[in-house]
């Protein structure tokens, strides 16, 4: 047993891996920097006042969250080229770049309705109060808003964040060299019960790590926000 | 000179008429009640006064200027309306004080605002200046409590607070106890009866009619969005002219 950590097969196994993991943390926080803002772009349109916007960005939104995240990464990475638009360059980066588009938009539309719940939920009897009180909607927006708005959409936040950590796996369905992607490959090798089971223990342990860490940062926001109602 | 003129406001909502031919005046410290049913347009009449919601018709003069004239586009530029609004406090039935700031600066907020865009009063003058009006309002020892930790009396008396700290000219308030349980109504009413007796311009929409009769210098009964009948509060609360003030009060006849 303890010869195997020795093993220059768990080396190989644990190097491959985190190289995997690399890739999955890149792809986690490239859909969070382009998804937290894209979505309160999308959250803007989908309370537009002009209509044609209100109701193309709502049927966007619809049918993003009405198909499988999956299909959208197949559809994004395989049809421009079928249509011959090579607009996704060759190999990993390529793959990369398809994949964190499909995931930036996927979770920009979960986010722009929690954000518009958010917004909408803040009574507008406090805009009033603000207005009342001689300010403007820019001081009313980053004095008074903003932070019941983030105080209400970050439980909802932090589950989708979670489900986005487990997510990440879904770019292997291009080959995205993810980490269960290179678990994988070692499983389908011939280095037989070892081979399987100990790259699939440690892929669920890093996706714990990930998501547990995860968990702590957002409850310890949601706990900074507990000391008004 | 009348602090505030009103005269012949009218407001529609779509094809409803909610207010029709408004017409009062104010003088400087004294206190003016608007008593009438559910309906009959008294918040849509304070929203109009603190720039809300705007007048079909109409005009609106302070201290002898008109700040906004429904014929007169001059009156109605945007930037202006934010100072116009200054002339108004507005205590609201349901409080809406801001949650994550406590009492203090819910009181200090708006003016520490001001100040750091026109400069003057430094920002211990401020907390100065709104700890007194919180000790004013008896809550001297809730300063740093935050609003879900005060009773619903304490709450409006905050808001009050913090409406007087951009020392309107007029403070108008809407129904300010009628989202307050029984027992704390009594507190609140104090405070406006001792602002009052301080000769604060004051508006006041309200249902507690003995209040009204006590407090108040004028009198307004209104009804499906037009003043039925005005004058001395004695004369209109005890002896009222109109059948419809007559069928109000009567509501209240053992209250
Ligand atoms: N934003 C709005 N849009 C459409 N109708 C409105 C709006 N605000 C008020 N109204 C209508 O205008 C009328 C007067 O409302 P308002 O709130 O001014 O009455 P009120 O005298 O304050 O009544 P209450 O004693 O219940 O507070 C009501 O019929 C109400 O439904
Ligand atoms: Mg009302």
């Amino acid at each position: 047993m303890f010869s195997f950590f020795a093993s220059t097969e768990f080396q190989t196994v644990l190097s491959a891996l985190n190289t995997g993991f690399v890739k999955t943390l890149q792809l986690f926080f490239v859909t969070l920097v382009g998804a937290v803002p894209l979505g309160l772009v999308i959250s803007f349109g989908s309370m537009s006042r002009i209509p044609p916007l209100r109701w193309l960005t709502k049927t966007v939104v619809w049918m993003v969250r009405g198909t499988p995240l999956v299909l959208q990464i197949i559809a994004l990475y395989y049809v421009p080229g079928l249509k011959g638009f090579h607009i996704w360059s060759g190999g990993e980066s390529g793959r990369f770049t398809a994949v964190a588009v499909a995931f930036v938009i996927n979770y920009a539309c979960y986010f722009s309705e929690i954000y518009r719940g958010g917004i909408q939920g803040v009574p507008v009897g406090q805009q009033e109060a603000g207005l009342v009180l001689g300010m403007t909607k820019r001081q009313i927006f980053f004095k008074i808003t903003l932070l019941q708005m983030i105080k209400r959409i970050v439980p909802p936040m932090s589950n989708e964040i979670i489900t986005l950590v487990k997510d990440t796996s879904l770019a292997r369905v291009v080959a995205l060299q993810e980490v269960i992607w290179m678990g994988e490959s070692f499983m389908k090798g011939n280095q037989g019960y070892a081979g399987l089971v100990w790259p699939l223990f440690f892929t669920a342990v890093y996706y714990l790590a990930f998501s547990g860490i995860a968990t702590i940062l957002l409850g310890k926001l949601e706990k900074k926000l507990e000391y008004f109602h | 000179m009348a602090i505030l003129e009103v005269q012949h406001i009218e407001k529609h909502f779509g094809d409803t008429q909610v207010l029709s031919d408004i017409s009062f005046s104010l003088e400087e410290g004294q206190a003016l009640s608007i008593i009438g049913s559910s309906g009959s347009g008294k918040t849509t009449l304070l929203r109009c006064l603190n720039f809300l919601e705007r007048p079909d018709h109409g005009a609106i003069s302070v201290k002898g200027n008109v700040i906004f004239d429904a014929s007169d586009p001059s009156t109605q530029a945007e930037k202006d309306i934010r100072q116009k609004r200054l002339h108004f406090g507005l205590v609201f039935q349901n409080f809406n004080l801001f949650p994550q700031y406590t009492a203090l600066q819910n009181v200090t907020l708006a003016r520490e605002l001001l100040a750091k865009e026109r400069g003057g009063e430094g920002k211990e003058d401020i907390a100065k200046a709104g700890r007194e009006l919180l000790d004013q309002m008896g809550l001297a020892d809730r300063a740093d409590h935050y609003p879900h930790q005060l009773s619903g009396g304490q709450q409006q008396r905050v808001a009050i607070a913090r409406a007087l700290a951009l020392q309107p000219d007029i403070l108008c308030f809407d129904e300010p106890t009628s989202a307050l349980d029984p027992e704390l109504t009594g507190e609140v009413l104090r405070v406006i009866r001792s602002l009052a007796e301080q000769k604060t311009t004051m508006i006041i929409v309200t249902h507690e009619m003995a209040f009204a009769r006590d407090v108040a210098d004028q009198v307004i009964f209104m009804d499906g969005g037009v003043i039925v009948e005005q004058g001395d509060p004695r004369e209109v609360i005890d002896h009222p002219k109109e059948e419809r003030t007559k069928q109000f009060l009567s509501r209240y006849a053992n209250g």
